[in-house]
């Protein structure tokens, strides 16, 4: 084995650690930058919502319903947005809700955080707990500050979408 | 009571009665075999790289191949490729990266070792590179049924209590009369026949879910009351309880074990976990000053200590460096580190078998002699990328106790990395803890091996979950995952 081989071997093998590296670095790209976010497309038929932190909803406030315990509340329904209409079963304990990919419920618009906020089941209910995030989670048009309990079927708002908590 | 939102919003979903449309689409549409294609393609390149280190090395100090060494390495290959399947079927949504990158490490280890056993012309079954593939065998195969076995993460929550006495007789094992043994001034081995391990490394894994289940359930008391001083609420006098008992099993460890790394893992151990139950810093700030007060106190009463920090401090002083446990290991590890330089010397090309136990705490200066600075950086970049992975998914997790599992666990294997590392390269008085997957050693790599395992469950369980993606486009039904 000449000196000369062992030499390029021996570059090659740092090479090829490095590769590796950099290949799991790149298998977990999403994670470190967020997913890509993706232009809202603008369709005439599609009238996007107002973006809430651009724009609060104005206008009267709406009527408060009594507030109901949301202790039995059984599926989340979307109920404006892009997929209104879908529902999902709600988990055991705690429903992220972001844009990252880990999350329960992934939004990807414009106006979602990639932690966006979540949904904790508490002894006397759901609540919602925004995480910081950057437009605001609104419970019927107010903005959440504090962990706030979601009472049945009141809308929560994030981005363009809301949803409610139903049995 | 009238349904507001489906009257106003006109939407198919009434309350109570689910429609045509959205029970066709609670389908469960799984593609659980994206993740571990990847897994499997990583794993593969990861053990590709393991031979071709084993066959360098072979190149490098004894100029042919020999096919032992490189067929039982191989061997190896075969069963992480079964811990792969495994998870395949028990755990199909776990982290895709954090096996390939144990796989390397694990694998850099061993052929470190081979090279070493090569320099003291040590072979066969005896000598430690074919012991250390032995033992990575075992712990792949502990892994394999962890994985199997933990289904959920919450029943070690059940356990917590077991796991606080299973972790103190492991710790106090090496303290019995018979089966206890020391080796190079430290206490920590039990010796039971041929076999000889270190508890206190299997210890670590019981008292991370201890402390975990510990905290979720009294952090609130931890976390909620206290005084205010400096802009800091300070901890009531008796909520201190449980850290002064931590901080004085650590103290003991230190004076009967004569091991200052483990009394430092654990300590600090439980002061992370302590910080991400209650989020609050005073708590740190009361650790520090504990383990500043307390190491200041060691380094003056226990002449080891002492000796540490002389050596650390003047290790260049020909005085400690000619005298009985002074600083000769250190700066031979140093020079060694020097010759590798930027590029390294090669596998197998350099000396680093001068350095005493080399193959065990000192191997990171040996990998740093013959992969070079650019080497070593590849090789910290991975355990930097195994912690991240393992905060994130702590950081992910559902639920409280696998959160402060996750960050227990992986932040074990971090502060292991920084004591040894930075032990070896002058950064810190040097302590006796092992290179997490690295260095040479059966009870380091069965519990690492099981932190891994524990970790890849957590992640099954964080990804499993219900979920729903809400794309922007407008168009329904495309970009719509229903898991």
């Amino acid at each position: 084995m000449s000196e000369l081989t062992l030499l390029l071997l021996r570059f090659g093998f740092l090479g090829i650690l490095w590769v590796f590296v950099f290949v799991i670095v790149f298998a977990l790209r999403s994670d470190l930058f967020g997913p890509k976010a993706r232009r809202l497309p603008q369709p005439a038929a599609y009238s996007a919502p107002v973006a809430p932190a651009q724009a609060p909803v104005a206008g009267p406030p709406p009527a408060r319903r009594e507030p109901t315990s949301s202790l039995d509340a059984k599926r989340l329904v979307i109920v404006s947005g892009s997929k209104e209409g879908l529902e999902i079963d709600l988990p055991a304990e705690q429903l992220t809700i972001g844009r990252s990919n880990e999350s329960g419920l992934v939004i990807r618009d414009d106006y979602t955080s990639t932690h966006h906020a979540r949904l904790l089941l508490w002894n006397d209910g759901w609540v919602i707990q925004d995480l910081d995030s950057t437009n605001g989670t609104f419970l019927d048009d107010a903005r959440v500050i504090v962990p706030t309990h979601v009472p049945l079927n009141t809308p929560v708002k994030i981005g363009t979408t809301s949803f409610e908590l139903r049995r | 009571m009238p349904n507001s939102a489906s009257r106003t919003l006109g939407t198919p979903v009434e309350a109570g009665v689910r429609s045509p449309l959205t029970t066709s689409i609670r389908l469960k549409l799984r593609v659980p075999a994206r993740l571990r294609n990847l897994e499997l393609a990583l794993v593969l390149l990861a053990i590709a790289i393991n031979i071709a280190a084993i066959s360098l090395v072979q190149l490098g100090a004894i100029g042919h191949l020999e096919f032992t060494a490189i067929g039982l390495d191989a061997l190896l290959g075969v069963l992480i490729v079964a811990l792969h399947v495994t998870l395949r079927v028990v755990a199909p949504d776990a982290d895709p990266l954090i096996l390939p990158i144990i796989t390397l490490l694990n694998g850099l280890g061993i052929a470190m070792i081979y090279r070493l056993d090569l320099a003291d012309k040590s072979y066969g079954w005896g000598s430690a590179g074919i012991r250390q593939i032995l033992w990575t065998a075992i712990a792949v195969g502990i892994a394999i049924a962890v994985v199997i076995v933990v289904r959920n993460h919450r029943v070690l929550q059940r356990y917590r209590f077991v796991a606080m006495f299973v972790g103190i007789v492991l710790l106090l094992l090496p303290m019995l009369p018979i089966v206890g043994s020391a080796k190079n001034g430290a206490r920590l081995w039990v010796d039971i026949g041929p076999f000889s391990f270190q508890p206190g490394e299997l210890a670590k894994v019981a008292l991370a879910i201890f402390f975990a289940g510990y905290l979720v359930t009294a952090r609130d008391s931890l976390s909620m009351v206290g005084r205010r001083i400096l802009g800091m609420r300070f901890p009531r006098a008796r909520d201190l309880g449980p850290i002064l008992v931590v901080f004085a099993s650590s103290m003991l460890v230190l004076v009967f074990q004569h091991d200052l790394g483990v009394a430092l893992l654990y300590f600090g151990l439980f002061l992370v976990m302590l910080y991400v139950a209650t989020g609050r810093g005073s708590w740190v700030v009361l650790g520090l000053s504990m383990l500043v007060v307390g190491g200041a106190i060691a380094s003056q009463v226990l002449s080891y200590v002492n000796g540490r920090f002389a050596t650390w401090l003047n290790p260049f002083d020909p005085k400690i460096y000619d005298e009985q446990g002074g600083s000769y290991q250190l700066v031979q590890g140093l020079f060694g580190f020097a010759n590798g330089g930027l590029l390294g010397t090669g596998l197998g090309r350099g000396r680093p078998d001068i350095t005493p136990l080399a193959n065990s705490d000192y191997i990171i200066a040996a990998l740093g002699e013959e992969l070079g600075l650019i080497g070593i950086f590849a090789i910290l970049g991975l355990y930097l990328l195994f912690v991240s992975r393992g905060f994130r998914i702590a950081f992910a997790g559902q639920d409280d106790f696998g959160r402060l599992l996750g960050v227990g666990l992986s932040f074990a294997i971090a502060l292991q990395v920084f004591v040894v590392v930075g032990g070896v390269t002058r950064v810190i008085p040097l302590t006796g803890l092992t290179t997490p997957f690295l260095a040479a050693g059966g009870s380091s790599l069965v519990a690492n091996w099981i932190i891994a395992a524990l970790l890849l469950r957590l992640s099954d369980t964080v990804r499993n979950q219900p979920r729903l993606i809400v794309e922007a486009a407008p168009d329904v039904g495309a970009g719509m995952v229903v898991r």
